[in-house]
């Protein structure tokens, strides 16, 4: 009913106002005719809300309702953006994960890490590296962590890791899944029957093949903690 | 404090005078003829009504009415001791605890993690600020204590009753999904109404309270709702395995059930406040306010935040800087509020006069260039219809 929405709202509303102004067309007509009495008053600043009798179905009364995003004078103020969490996930991500390997490595794709797949985690607290199997990821963002599982000394050793904190210095491939794991947490791994044991002997063949091919690098010390992402991508 | 007794039994007991005259009255009446009438009222007893208020609704007393303020005979200049109880005391005893500034409505839209430079995972909740406006303020005169009502959200004017919608009006807000109200210390606490708090209105780093409604549990036993031991699970117990037991001590103790004994019931949907929780981060962008730690409630659910009270209030200069950005934001609040609230009393005065349906009809006007555009947009829109109309047929 009221035309003076046409001013404050986006085009994207331009198909709702032009259906309230065909409903006003004769209105609007007319008031385009009479010029003198439509320019001496200033445009509403709210639009009306009428209440009618339920029983006469007649306009009972009506109250003046300012439209939203109306701020003391201040017109168009939008609602903030509903999904914020996402919005600081993906600042804090690009802020911690700038190459965006990271992201990838723990991705739903082909190239991911799978639960079964085995890693190798560098702690820059933790003094040796741990490697285990993956037993399942947790996807949450900034948040994201994953769950490994090792045997130290004939003892079960599970630990997460946030993919994301600055203490995870590296993440390398050592080995992946033969077969795609048709759970996504391989909890059944801590049952002795299914139980994968020490990967110790995978990370050693690993750490040779590795030494065959860079004995220049490694010679040199370019295998440090911060190049580690990187390989593991290229492997991909 | 003065006995209320009726008045025909005190009248005579105030002057002596008239009580020695009725005692010697009764036996000189019934010898001879009193040549002239006694005035039983003395000076003393003249003032007070006797009968007249004397009613079922007036309890039967003619002493002057108690006043709402019992206590105004202890004024300042009275010489007595300060009152340690009453309004005034109350304010004075909470002032250090009251916020020196209004708090803010949010929702909780989560809980996530703030990864540190150095490694450091801090847990924290994210707090979304949804067009919270100030809509009232309260004064000490007028209210008895200060405080500033707050308003977050939208909700439909379907949704919106009659007297609420007229509030809103006079304000010159459009309605709020919810309001609520920050106690703050003294008028210096006051804002401009109908101002819009951003979540700079919080300094990274300062503590803040933040108030939610937990989640709610339903009807919970006592084991989870108040962590009772329960029972064993053999050794001859019969279907007693959860429940609670013994409720108190029998004969000698009283044989009942003392006030307050902790018993299966509704659990959760309680206002539970979390204290001195640091501020790590505000974005107006986003709207949002990121508060260490976790906050009671569901993902959702309304928070109240203000400044911490057992903690320092945040430096002064951060507070009037707050303010004036508050203002510069909004040069034209006071205007905007004068004018709606004129428009409200005009409306006001319409729907009292059944004149709202005119009013509406003539508060429709479009200023010339308006009416011009949307002319030219009809006829656009009649073109292409019109055009359209061809193709069709």
């Amino acid at each position: 009913m009221n035309a003076a929405p046409l001013a404050r709202r986006p085009l994207g509303c331009l198909k709702a106002t032009l259906r309230q102004t065909r409903h006003q067309r004769l209105l609007v007509r007319q008031m385009a005719t009479e010029a003198a009495q439509t320019t001496s008053k200033p445009p509403l600043e709210h639009g009306f809300y009428p209440i009618t009798d339920p029983k006469k179905k007649t306009l009972r009364t009506a109250f003046a309702v300012y439209s939203q995003g109306t701020v003391a004078g201040v017109k168009n103020i939008p609602p903030p953006p509903s999904n914020v969490l996402q919005a600081l996930h993906e600042e804090q991500i690009k802020r911690l994960d700038p190459t965006g390997v990271r992201t990838a490595m723990f991705s739903k794709n082909r190239d991911a890490v799978k639960p079964g797949d085995v890693l190798m985690i560098t702690h820059r607290r933790g003094g040796e590296p741990f490697a285990g199997v993956v037993m399942s990821i947790r996807r949450r963002g900034i948040d994201t962590a994953v769950l490994m599982r090792n045997h130290l000394g004939k003892v079960g050793v599970e630990m997460w890791f946030k993919v994301y904190n600055k203490n995870v210095a590296g993440i390398d491939i050592i080995k992946r899944a033969p077969k795609r794991a048709r759970r996504a947490r391989l909890t059944y791994m801590r049952q002795p029957k299914h139980d994968m044991g020490s990967v110790e002997n995978l990370v050693f063949e690993w750490k040779r093949t590795r030494k065959v091919f860079s004995t220049a690098r490694s010679a040199a010390g370019a295998g440090g903690k911060k190049g580690k992402d990187a390989k593991a991508a290229k492997k991909k | 404090m003065a006995p209320r007794l009726p008045a025909r039994c005190w009248r005579q007991l105030s002057s002596p005078s008239s009580i020695a005259a009725s005692a010697s009255l009764v036996p000189r009446a019934s010898l001879l003829p009193a040549p002239t009438p006694i005035t039983l009222t003395t000076p003393s007893t003249a003032h007070i009504s006797t009968t007249s208020t004397r009613s079922a609704r007036s309890g039967w007393s003619t002493l002057p009415p108690r006043t709402a303020k019992p206590y105004r005979f202890n004024q300042a200049t009275s010489g007595l001791p300060t009152l340690t109880t009453g309004p005034a005391a109350a304010l004075k005893r909470k002032e250090r605890t009251t916020p020196v500034r209004t708090g803010v409505l949010a929702v909780k839209k989560g809980m996530t993690v703030f990864m540190g430079r150095r490694g450091a995972r801090i847990p924290c909740t994210v707090l979304q600020l949804d067009r919270v406006q100030t809509v009232f303020n309260k004064t000490r005169s007028k209210h008895g204590y200060w405080a500033v009502q707050v308003g977050m959200g939208e909700r439909h004017p379907d949704n919106v009753g009659a007297p609420l919608l007229g509030y809103f009006e006079a304000k010159g807000i459009p309605p709020k999904e919810i309001l609520a109200e920050f106690r703050v210390r003294d008028e210096s606490g006051l804002l401009p109404v109908g101002v819009q708090l951003m979540p700079d209105w919080f300094q990274v780093g300062q503590r803040v309270d933040v108030r939610s409604n937990s989640r709610g549990m339903g009807f919970a036993g006592g084991m989870k709702r108040h962590g009772f031991a329960g029972q064993e699970k053999s050794h001859g117990n019969s279907l007693n395995h959860r429940t609670i037991g013994s409720v108190g001590p029998s004969q000698g103790s009283g044989s009942r059930v003392l006030p307050g004994k902790k018993m299966p019931g509704r659990m959760g949907n309680q206002r539970v406040t979390v204290q001195n929780l640091p501020v790590l981060l505000v974005d107006n962008d986003l709207g949002i306010v990121v508060v260490k730690g976790c906050v009671a409630g569901p993902k959702g659910c309304v928070v109240r935040i203000q400044d911490a009270c057992k903690k320092e209030p945040p430096p002064k200069e951060f507070v009037e800087k707050a303010r004036k950005v508050l203002e510069e934001r909004f040069p034209d609040a006071e205007a905007h509020l004068q004018a709606a609230r004129e428009r409200h009393l005009e409306l006001k005065a319409a729907r009292r006069e059944k004149r709202i349906a005119e009013l509406m009809e003539g508060g429709l006007m479009v200023p010339q260039e308006q009416a011009e555009k949307i002319e030219q947009i009809l006829a656009a829109e009649a073109k292409e219809g019109g055009k359209n109309a061809e193709v069709v047929a």
